[in-house]
């Protein structure tokens, strides 16, 4: 750091910089670091809570996870969610950022209301839609009967089948929010003038969007996928509240066999292979998608 | 289209402007749509909250209240817990946030300012705490929480939600210090103070907007946090909002819908008002710096 004063200046400079840094290091080794060493350690051992010897049991946890059938369930079900859910926030997310991106008399009110379901809680979400999906007292059933679509009560949470759908349709409406922010910022920074002059060219909306648009808006498309991606991937509480995993695990995901192995089945050794292995999923699927990235760099 | 016929120009005319008309008319239909769908739920959720139980089973449901009424709102004031959660939810909320922004604040000014390698390495650590799931590090961290006794405590879930206000607050934090011109402590230096000194009179006041900013992003992230909760804590006295609504929604037979509904809206309230009270800079933000979501 440029300094008008000599070496006695620099000293205090870093003892203040490291002794600034010092508290949000210690926190973070205690909350993060340390967590992380010990599940390892937990994933090879056999843990009990209450009792201070837990037997080494090696790669036992692992082994059992990669044979059971809960697991391989709950992994095709976390890329039914995570495929489902992402892929309709980023198509939903990109036509409404483009919807919202001329301005119009009641844009800010547009806004507000498109924003809401991001911002409140998931538990409120969860609730409200519960509400909608009730067999009995639920506005769905009765409004789809109404206009002819079904002609009786569709089982929105209780059913196998409609469970897993239900619950990318909560977590789409309660998250595209974000990528319509996302996207919106980089619309908002695209020169009006290239618009013009195509327009001036003879070009079509279509093709405005094709050439001008979509070039664009690509990395930060890709960047926010990638983000909700990884998000999708470890949310629990949604599911959690909404279906508790079921009927009869069709709406387990990894995260909620991770936390029904820890706090229901009290197995906390397997809990942690199985959330080790929900991470290193989730890291080849980002190595995949680095080396895609970089070859595509490569090739412009 | 060219002006040379007298009567075949105007009638071209008037075919574009009707066609911009129905392009417009089209938009705007969109917009409607994606509004209406988007917000109905939570306009649904407000608008029966304001209905009398009777009207809950009544089908065809009603879509306005036939009479408005609190008294959803009034039981859930008298007959629960609700108002305990909501106190419960403010403390672990404003205690994980107030803390993350002095910690996280003075750790994301160095960050910043200091560029030595180690500091820039920690950097990019702080970066992996995101990418490990809550569902992971809930596992070890209930097992240190039952072994120091402080199971079912407010502070537990204090300390434990700074697990990831205090990375979203350092990455912030150093966005807005980055954007805060170095020359301005230096002049200040060279006029005697010494960076302490600078650092309080001259960046802070500079950086508020920023750590306002990043305090209500910490405070939402507290205030809707569940599975910490869900673990940590189990006594009626140290419920938070997140967890007491949850576990009425599971016994919906006790609850009514009614009372469900308003202690929907009531939880939300606080998460709007501090919306509106930062939505400007919210997308400012944004372009500056990266973002954490939910």
């Amino acid at each position: 750091m440029a300094d008008s004063d000599g070496t006695s200046s620099q000293r205090e400079d870093r003892v203040l910089a490291y002794s600034a840094l010092l508290p949000s290091v210690l926190i973070l080794l205690l909350l993060v670091a340390l967590p992380a060493a010990t599940v390892v350690n937990f994933s090879v051992r056999e843990v009990q809570l209450g009792e201070s010897d837990n037997a080494f049991v090696g790669l036992d946890n692992f082994a059992w996870a990669l044979r059971a059938e809960q697991f391989w369930s709950a992994l095709v079900n976390t890329l039914i969610w995570v495929f489902g859910s992402v892929g309709l926030e980023m198509v939903i997310g990109l036509g409404v950022a483009l919807l919202l991106n001329r301005s119009f008399v009641g844009r800010g009110v547009a806004r507000a209301i498109v924003f809401a379901p991001y911002l409140i809680p998931t538990v409120v979400a969860v609730l409200v839609w519960r509400y909608m999906f009730h067999d009995v007292v639920g506005i769905l059933n009765f409004f789809l009967m109404k206009i002819g679509v079904i002609d009786a009560p569709l089982n929105w949470l209780n059913s196998p089948r409609m469970a897993m759908l239900s619950v990318i349709v909560v977590g789409v409406w309660k998250f595209f929010p974000f990528v319509v922010l996302a996207i919106l910022g980089v619309l908002q920074s695209i020169p009006q003038e290239q618009y013009e002059a195509a327009k001036i060219d003879g070009a079509n909306g279509w093709q405005m969007f094709w050439r001008i648009t979509l070039p664009y808006v690509m990395p930060i498309f890709l960047l926010t996928a990638l983000l909700r991606t990884i998000w999708t991937f470890h949310k629990f509480d949604i599911i959690y509240l909404l279906t508790g995993g079921g009927p009869v695990g069709a709406t387990t995901t990894l995260p909620v066999l991770v936390y029904q192995k820890a706090f229901a089945d009290f197995e906390m050794g397997r809990a942690s292979a199985l959330a080790i292995i929900t991470a290193a999923i989730l890291a080849v699927l980002l190595g995949v998608y680095f080396f895609l990235n970089k070859r595509a760099e490569a090739r412009q | 289209m060219s002006a040379a016929e007298p009567n075949g120009s105007g009638y071209v005319v008037r075919i574009a402007q009707l066609n911009e008309l129905s392009q417009k008319m089209t938009y705007a239909l969109l917009v409607l749509v994606a509004c209406t769908v988007v917000g109905f739920p939570l306009f649904w959720m407000v608008i029966s909250s304001f209905k009398s139980v009777g009207e809950f089973y009544i089908t065809p449901p009603g879509f306005l209240p036939a009479e408005w009424t609190l008294q959803n709102y009034r039981a859930l004031f008298a007959q629960t817990s609700f108002g305990t959660y909501f106190v419960n939810s403010l403390i672990v909320a404003l205690g994980a946030t107030f803390l993350s922004l002095i910690v996280g604040g003075l750790g994301a000014y160095s960050l910043s300012r200091f560029r030595y390698r180690s500091i820039a390495i920690f950097a990019k650590i702080t970066l992996l705490s995101y990418m490990l799931p809550e569902v992971l590090i809930v596992i070890p961290l209930y097992v240190y929480i039952v072994k120091l006794g402080m199971a079912d405590t407010l502070a537990s879930l204090v300390v434990s939600n700074m697990a990831f206000t205090l990375p979203l607050t350092l990455w912030y934090m150093r966005a807005y210090f980055n954007a805060i011109p170095v020359t301005l402590e230096e002049s200040a230096m060279v006029d005697g103070c010494t960076r302490l000194q600078a650092l309080r009179r001259v960046v802070l006041p500079l950086a508020l907007p920023g750590l306002i900013s990043t305090g209500v992003f910490a405070f939402n992230h507290a205030w809707n946090e569940f599975l910490f909760a869900l673990v940590f804590t189990s006594s009626e006295r140290n419920k938070v909002l997140t967890l007491g609504l949850a576990t009425w929604i599971g016994q919906d037979n006790i609850y009514s819908w009614g009372m469900l509904l308003a202690a929907a809206v009531m939880v939300t309230l606080p998460v709007l008002v501090f919306y509106l009270l930062v939505q400007r800079q919210l997308v400012v933000g944004l372009a500056g710096g990266s973002t954490k979501g939910e």
